[in-house]
């Protein structure tokens, strides 16, 4: 069984795992309704930068993002300016997830929009509403229902995701587990971890589920 | 009719421009094809003109251009004597303020042929949201009137429902309350009947001809003949993008002159 020491590691490793995923899926909910909202426009700048921006970071792997973010920058920096400064690989983790789940939760967020249906738009601005006021009375509202599934999706996915971590000295659930393995030779430390990831994944499943059937009570006949 | 108190329509609308709508040599192009070629018409304080037509001759295509749906590709539209869209070549000839623009816009009422209800709000909130947002008018007032306009067109003991609990005809008259609540001085109905069962067509026209006697001024694109007749001050008659022939009921429904106006009533009665 455990020793105190080892299960407040994993502890610790389950927090940061668990920090990394929704600071992700806060950041790239709000910029994700941003890059989105760029994506519809009719605006050409607009248009372009948020294709670009999804193009880049839909295309390129987590772990090259990472590595750019926590090893090429500070090099860049310190080729520019001619100092350094201290990389805390926790915020490096933060900047590239939320980066990446944006681009991510843009599409989906894109999608969502443009499935409500047209007449919805012509309606609000039948009745004197401006693009703004329509988008955030009338359109937006009603992709909540339709998002709660493929964000719960995304943040799953993320959370499993962050495992990637380990690479930037970050001691996350998994490199947790693995230091132990290989310390003691001893495999059960790995099913800890598949026991927590599954525990937080149902508890993610659950309240999403819920969450759906609450935000479509309208749709109840 | 005049002693009943109005309750549909905005009491203050006796007064100003006795044209309420002018439509001077619009053309509506879309690419190649060209939808409306060179309409002029007019609608006075008060009127009620049904337009009918085939499909595809262009009356819906009319009727968006008025709020601005659509736009125009030639030609001008006055509401109520105030320039609202002066347009060639699909380029603005003359810009109009936006809040000005808007103000416009907030006359012309439009009911819908999907009625097209907010689905995540109540009836209620279906009425009170577009004061809300865009006049920015506050608490129990605005609830009162909407409540008022719900009692009008029957639905005040549906207004905590969310709309997919209801027929469709009575989300068509809560489509009809909600446009009423922002006070417009011409309603635009855009075939309000023809996604309803038969049997519901009779509540909402109703709902129109009660709107037709307290004075409202409208304008309806119709399949319903017999409507027409009944209701219609004016009936303009559309054929492939042009206005073939107009007149009262009587003289476009019962005597209509021209041989397209004839082979069309002649098709549907």
């Amino acid at each position: 069984m455990l020793n105190s020491t080892q299960s407040w590691a994993i502890v610790n490793g389950t927090v940061i795992t668990l920090e990394i995923a929704l600071v992700a899926i806060v950041f790239g909910a709000v910029f994700g309704v941003i890059v989105a909202l760029g994506r519809i426009s009719k605006n050409k700048i607009a248009n372009s930068l948020s294709w670009f921006y999804v193009w880049f970071f839909r295309g390129t792997p987590l772990l090259l993002q990472l590595f750019m973010i926590f090893y090429a920058v500070p090099i860049m920096y310190l080729n520019a300016t001619g100092t350094t400064f201290e990389v805390d690989p926790m915020v490096c983790a933060f900047i590239t997830f939320s980066l990446n789940s944006t681009a991510y939760l843009a599409e989906i967020i894109r999608a969502a929009i443009e499935s409500i249906d047209h007449g919805q738009m012509e309606a609000a601005k039948a009745l004197g509403m401006n693009y703004r006021q329509a988008m955030q009375k009338i359109i937006i509202p009603q992709t909540f229902k339709r998002l709660v599934a493929p964000i719960g999706n995304e943040l799953i996915m993320l959370l499993k995701d962050t495992s990637l971590v380990s690479t930037i000295a970050l001691f996350d659930l998994l490199r947790t587990v693995k230091t132990m393995a290989s310390a003691t030779g001893n495999w059960v430390y790995y099913l800890y971890a598949a026991a927590i990831y599954l525990f937080l994944t149902t508890i993610l499943q659950v309240i999403f589920d819920k969450m759906e059937v609450k935000l479509g009570v309208y749709e109840k006949r | 009719m005049e002693t009943t108190e109005k309750v549909l329509v905005d009491k203050n609308q006796t007064q100003g421009a006795d044209t309420m709508v002018k439509v001077v040599n619009v053309k509506k192009c879309f690419g190649d094809l060209e939808v409306l070629r060179n309409i002029n018409f007019e609608v006075k304080r008060g009127e009620v003109v049904c337009i009918i037509g085939p499909s595809g001759s262009g009356k819906s295509t009319m009727l968006r251009c008025l709020n601005q749906l659509e736009r125009i590709t030639d030609g001008e539209i006055y509401i109520e004597d105030e320039l609202m869209d002066k347009r060639k070549n699909d380029k603005t000839v003359t810009r109009i303020d936006a809040d000005r623009l808007q103000n416009l816009r907030c006359d012309l009422g439009m009911v819908f042929q999907n009625f097209n209800l907010f689905p995540h709000l109540t009836v209620l909130d279906n009425v009170v949201i577009a004061p809300t947002v865009v006049r920015k008018a506050k608490g129990d007032a605005i609830r009162q009137r909407a409540l008022e306009l719900l009692e009008m067109v029957g639905l005040k003991d549906k207004a905590n429902e969310y709309p997919v609990r209801l027929s469709g005809g009575q989300q068509q008259r809560v489509a009809i309350a909600r446009a009423l609540a922002m006070d417009p001085r011409i309603m635009l109905f855009d075939e309000p009947t023809s996604a309803l069962d038969p049997e519901l067509v009779g509540e909402v026209l109703g709902t129109m001809k009660q709107l037709a006697n307290e004075g409202m001024t409208m304008i309806i694109v119709t399949h319903e003949i017999g409507f027409a007749r009944e209701v219609a001050d004016r009936v303009i008659f559309m054929d492939d993008g042009v206005i073939c022939e107009e007149g009262t009921p009587d003289q476009v429904i019962l005597h209509p002159q021209e041989e397209r106006t004839k082979s069309f009533l002649n098709k549907i009665l």
